[in-house]
């Protein structure tokens, strides 16, 4: 299990483009990937569940599990924090 | 009958009524039995594949025709139609022998309720994604995969309750004169569709609806947020007649759009846009946009538990200073009153808050709100031309005030080794206290610039929301074009340039009034700048 803690960077926060990247970096690992905010558990490669999750500026836990973990959490916390929308 | 919504989409259309069939329809079979469970996840799985592949058709037909954003919407949908979390929650449902198009019916409604309490505009709107989504699932188990449009042949306006992407999508080129919708907003994607499609829209009237879908005819005002039922023959004719206008002019105007304003006699003039959010100013380019004469910042403050934070205020401000480049933006500092609560902010009760505390009064009284702006606006200063102006300034000693916790907020910048950018300062003229005392004003200002509207209402006392006071409310009153004079005339003493960003600014009939008082810079809602550039090449200096 690899994990990490990202602040969310689009300024529309986690929807419309920058969740479309998110769910895109997620999908292309094999591993199960999931955001964690406060008590909220979400599964990454879901754009229903990613979509609003958090705002600009917010605190998000990538976490991911399987093989490629690693890169998947590296690639998908990247995208999170991106300052791009 | 006439029914009043939302303009979401300019332009006037008449044409016979189409109510488009409901789709998706109740399924009628909602249990399955104990031995059906594997064959029917199975025939989820393929509605699923031809559903999501139907609509990707749809994103990359849009696409090749040039159509970015629609397409992006579509993309969405797909991903919603292959959504994981969708399929569990559908098979779940399924192995309690519950059939999957009902299941999907169901799973799709309560993602849909869960976007429905975010109070955000935005992602309430993608319940009504998640609901079409799951209905074309359902009709496609059905084999009902029929749009509700195969009896639509002729060119004709479409009435419904909503009308979503999948909805609009199939409508045959050109067979949709305007649609008119009991629900929706101007975010809808009805409205967005109609704006991009380029015919009228009225979206939000309501229950009306229901008394308007036996109608034979309808004419569409997609400008002032109307509908006629069955117009009598003099209505039909104004409305084509001012088809005909509206269609002849755009034509006309383009050639102005993106020209540079002069008058006839080669002045250069500004023509601007009023930007209310940072969203809005890619469309105020396409319009013509020569900068922005006023960017509202009181969209940052609204609808929301705390206060933006410098970073938020900056990346508004600056991504509105990179759009324009080198043209002029002019930032307000927040104007808001005792009528709009601000968390953080003692404010009381107030019985007249257009004469409250409000505007550079409450700035000035709050360093903590003040300070923050200050340091976005000038850190912003760095990625384009901007400029800031005061609102409900009284006398100079206010602009004095202000521009001192400026160079204050510059100083720490600059100490913190910040990046930050040169800006002007400016005043609104909208009190005739300000009018009055021009001169003064001009010596420490670098541009005035006029508010028309607050202007009318404080010189003429004469509420702007008041219908009975119509009368009251033009800027083509005696006495506030008095005031303007005086403005433009101590501007000119002072070499200082003048513009104007009320609705006046926009208005053609009141265009030459404002030139001819030595206005040099005219700021309006962006639809409005090509008619207004082609006004300006019209008249010259007598």
């Amino acid at each position: 299990m690899a994990q990490r803690e990202t602040t969310v960077g689009p300024e529309a926060g986690i929807h419309g483009r920058p969740a479309a990247r998110i769910l895109k970096a997620a999908k292309s690992f094999s591993s199960q990937i999931f955001l964690v905010k406060g008590d909220r558990e979400v599964n990454a490669k879901s754009i229903i569940k990613i979509t609003g999750f958090a705002r600009k500026g917010e605190q998000v836990i990538v976490r991911a599990e399987g093989d490629d973990a690693e890169q998947a959490v590296e690639t998908v916390a990247a995208e999170i924090s991106a300052d791009e929308d | 009958m006439k029914l009043s919504g939302v303009g979401a989409s300019e332009g006037v259309a008449v044409g016979p009524a189409f109510v488009p069939r409901t789709g998706g329809s109740e399924p009628e079979r909602t249990g399955i039995g104990e031995g059906e469970v594997e064959a029917e996840l199975g025939r989820f799985g393929d509605a699923v594949r031809v559903v999501a592949a139907r609509i990707s058709e749809t994103a990359e037909g849009l696409r090749e025709s040039g159509n970015e954003d629609e397409a992006g919407i579509f993309d969405f949908h797909a991903e919603m139609a292959e959504d994981p979390e969708l399929a569990s929650a559908v098979e779940e449902r399924v192995k309690n022998l519950q059939s999957p198009e009902a299941a999907v019916l169901a799973a799709g409604e309560e993602y849909a309720a869960e976007f429905e309490a975010i109070e955000d505009e935005y992602l309430s709107s993608r319940a009504d994604d998640v609901r079409d989504v799951a209905r074309q699932i359902s009709a496609e188990l059905m084999g009902q995969a029929d749009s509700g449009f195969e009896a639509l042949y002729e060119p004709s306006v479409v009435l419904a309750k909503s009308l979503a992407p999948s909805d609009t999508a199939r409508i045959p080129k050109g067979l949709a004169l305007a649609f008119v919708t009991a629900e929706g907003s101007r975010t809808s994607h009805v409205s967005i569709m109609a704006r991009s499609m380029g015919i009228p829209a009225v979206v939000g009237v309501g229950d009306a609806l229901s008394g308007a879908l036996e109608a034979e005819t309808v004419a569409v005002d997609g400008t002032e947020g109307s509908a006629i039922t069955d117009p009598d023959p003099e209505t039909v004719a104004r409305f084509d007649k001012l088809s005909q206008a509206l269609a002849e002019e755009r034509v006309a105007l383009d050639q102005y759009r993106h020209a540079e304003a002069r008058t006839a006699d080669g002045l250069r003039i500004e023509v601007a846009a009023n930007l209310g959010s940072a969203s809005e100013a890619e469309e105020a380019l396409e319009w013509g946009a020569e900068g922005v004469g006023l960017f509202r910042t009181e969209f940052l403050f609204m609808e929301r538990d705390d206060l933006p934070t410098e970073e938020e205020q900056y990346d508004a401000y600056s991504t509105v200073a990179r759009a324009f480049g080198h043209k002029p933006v002019i930032i307000r500092t927040l104007d808001v009153g005792g009528d709009k609560n601000l968390p953080g902010v003692d404010q009381i009760h107030e019985d007249n808050p257009f004469l409250g505390w409000r505007g550079i009064r409450m700035s000035l009284d709050t360093p903590d709100l003040f300070k923050p702006q200050l340091r976005a606006l000038l850190r912003a200063a760095a990625h384009g031309n901007v400029k800031v102006m005061f609102p409900m300034v009284v006398e100079a000693g206010e602009l004095l005030a202000a521009k001192e916790m400026l160079a204050e907020a510059r100083r720490e910048l600059e100490e913190q080794g910040a990046d930050v950018g040169e800006i002007e300062t400016g005043v609104m003229i909208e009190t005739p206290a300000a009018a009055v005392c021009a001169a003064e004003l001009a010596a420490e200002a670098a541009f005035f610039s006029i508010g028309t509207n607050d202007l009318v209402q404080y010189t003429l006392a004469a509420d702007r929301g008041n219908e009975r006071l119509r009368r009251l409310q033009g800027a083509d009153h005696p006495a506030v074009l008095a005031l303007i004079r005086q403005t433009c005339s101590a501007a000119q003493e002072a070499n200082i340039p003048v513009g104007v960003c009320g609705e006046a600014a926009g208005d053609p009939q009141l265009i030459p009034n404002l030139l001819d008082l030595g206005v040099t810079e005219l700021s309006m809602a962006a639809p409005s700048i090509p008619k207004a550039k082609k006004v300006v090449s019209e008249w010259k200096r007598t």
